[in-house]
């Protein structure tokens, strides 16, 4: 079976050509609507438009960006990134991936635009330097700015994939010395989809992919050009840990008693309560876990200008980071002096702990 | 260092037990099945309060098909817990559902259809293999 087979051949008899039956398509359909917070009913639906469904080009600009989100999504399951791209998607374009390089590579870029005018969606990874003329970052010799006006133009929804794409990200932070800014900032007339994340969380993307595969339109978004789905509640209010702020109990130290047993990370900096994103539902490498499940706080990498937005271990409320550096610097001194200066370590690591109040092991 | 005296997720699994009663009662008076979806609700991360409330039944149904699920009641019946995982074992969704039997159970008709046409040659299927096989 040739490309052109192979992009109207519908999925469901793809699926049947392999030996997959309905099952495997609603099993498929289910995880994909829980993902999307849809409700459980909708899978058989999006069972029935996904069966129909043909392979959509997908063009994707990687800019000025350290590869981390395309190395997170090739890394992503439910589905798999290489089952979406042999199986919903057809990845015309992506410079890390391709065989393709210098002219040839060029010219399928070419080649993917023209032959799905009006059709593709373009996936952009990385920020866009618009500092003196865009010099900074250069595909071809042609700037980020110049490529993105004119692929953009003939897209059908730019997906900004990636806290830099989204908003500009780390590249934009303080003093931001290439005019890093988010395509958001450039493109317009255009729908565009923000996935922020530094990484982002691989299944937003497939979610946002099969939604536009099987309903034929975009999920809804926030403000921000988030999905909703997605970027709807804070991690925080979804957060396993979220009860225990609730009853005031928080851990004041990393692996202390409290945090150990999952009481709240909000003094030690967690940014939580303010970070749109689904790392504590979707989570991370298979599910295992998120980093607040791992015991540290939130960073806050979804949201604009997390990297300027302060310490990350200095509390959202304010004050002083937590006291793991003082019990760090006490245990160092312990195992450099021997035992009686750790154990006086300690006990200044007890009185200090007095000050700021009962530890979780002498709270009731 | 002492293992939880409470569970975080307790009201929460109330509220899912309310839950899972309404969809019950709805199953009994109309006949209408319904699901409720447990991977995205922050239950501690074993889930095992809810576990715990609802039981193992009599009836573990295994599904192999593009990833292994596994579809088992637990003990009140018509309620199932039900966990896709995808081919390299990640579970991809999980959620409790409540019907006489659950959809994806059932066989498809087109994909019986199918089996139908395919199932005269099944014994002359199976000589080739075993030939091939020798």
């Amino acid at each position: 079976m040739d490309d052109r087979e192979t992009m109207t051949e519908t999925l469901c008899a793809m699926l049947a050509r392999r030996g997959f039956g309905r099952r495997s398509l609603l099993q498929f359909a289910i995880a994909m609507t829980s993902s999307l917070a849809l409700p459980p009913s909708v899978a058989p639906v999006m069972a029935a438009n996904l069966a129909k469904a043909k392979r959509r080009s997908v063009i994707w600009l990687s800019f000025q960006e350290c590869t981390g989100c395309l190395e997170t999504l090739l890394r992503s399951s439910s589905p798999t990134i290489d089952s979406l791209i042999f199986d919903f998607i057809s990845l015309d374009y992506q410079e890390a991936l391709m065989a393709a390089a210098g002219d040839a590579a060029e010219r399928t870029l070419r080649e993917a635009v023209a032959a799905n005018k009006g059709q593709y969606l373009l996936a952009i990874d990385g920020s866009i330097p618009i500092k003196d003329g865009g010099v900074y970052s250069l595909t071809g010799g042609r700037s980020n700015v110049e490529m993105l006006a004119e692929i953009a133009t003939n897209a059908r929804a730019v997906l900004a994939i990636g806290t830099c794409a989204a908003y500009g990200g780390i590249p934009k932070a303080y003093p931001n010395p290439t005019g890093a800014v988010g395509v958001d900032d450039l493109v317009s007339g255009k729908p565009i989809v923000n996935i922020p994340g530094c990484p982002p969380v691989p299944e937003v993307l497939s979610g946002v992919l099969v939604h536009f595969i099987s309903f034929g339109r975009l999920p809804d978004l926030d403000d921000r050009k988030r999905p909703l789905a997605y970027f709807g509640t804070t991690i925080h209010d979804q957060c396993y840990r979220r009860p225990f702020y609730d009853q005031g109990k928080f851990a004041k130290s990393f692996d202390d008693a409290g945090a150990r047993q999952g009481w709240c990370l909000f003094e030690l900096g967690c940014k939580g309560p303010t970070t749109h994103n689904a790392c504590a539902s979707l989570k991370w490498n298979g599910g295992a876990s998120f980093p607040i499940e791992s015991g540290h706080g939130c960073l806050g990498c979804s949201e604009p200008d997390f990297w300027d937005a302060g310490g990350f271990y200095t509390p959202l409320a304010g004050g002083s980071p937590p006291g793991w550096r003082n019990a760090g610097i006490a245990a160092a001194v312990g195992v450099a002096a021997g035992a009686a200066a750790a154990l006086a370590a300690r006990g200044r690591a007890a009185s200090a702990r007095h000050k700021a109040g009962p530890s979780p092991e002498e709270t009731p | 260092m002492t293992d939880f005296t409470y569970l975080p997720d307790e009201g929460l699994v109330d509220a899912l037990i309310m839950e899972i009663a309404d969809l019950l009662r709805r199953l009994i008076e109309h006949g209408e099945a319904g699901s409720t979806v447990l991977l995205r609700l922050p239950l501690s991360p074993s889930r095992l309060t809810l576990d715990h409330c609802l039981g193992q039944g009599e009836i573990a149904v295994l599904l192999d098909a593009a990833g292994r699920s596994t579809i088992r009641e637990t003990s009140f019946p018509g309620v199932w817990w039900t966990t896709h995982a995808d081919d390299t074992g990640r579970v991809i969704a999980m959620l409790i559902e409540v019907a006489f039997v659950p959809h994806i159970v059932r066989a498809d008709i087109d994909d019986v259809a199918r089996g139908c046409q395919r199932l005269p040659g099944a014994t002359n299927a199976a000589r080739r293999a075993r030939r091939t096989v020798a």
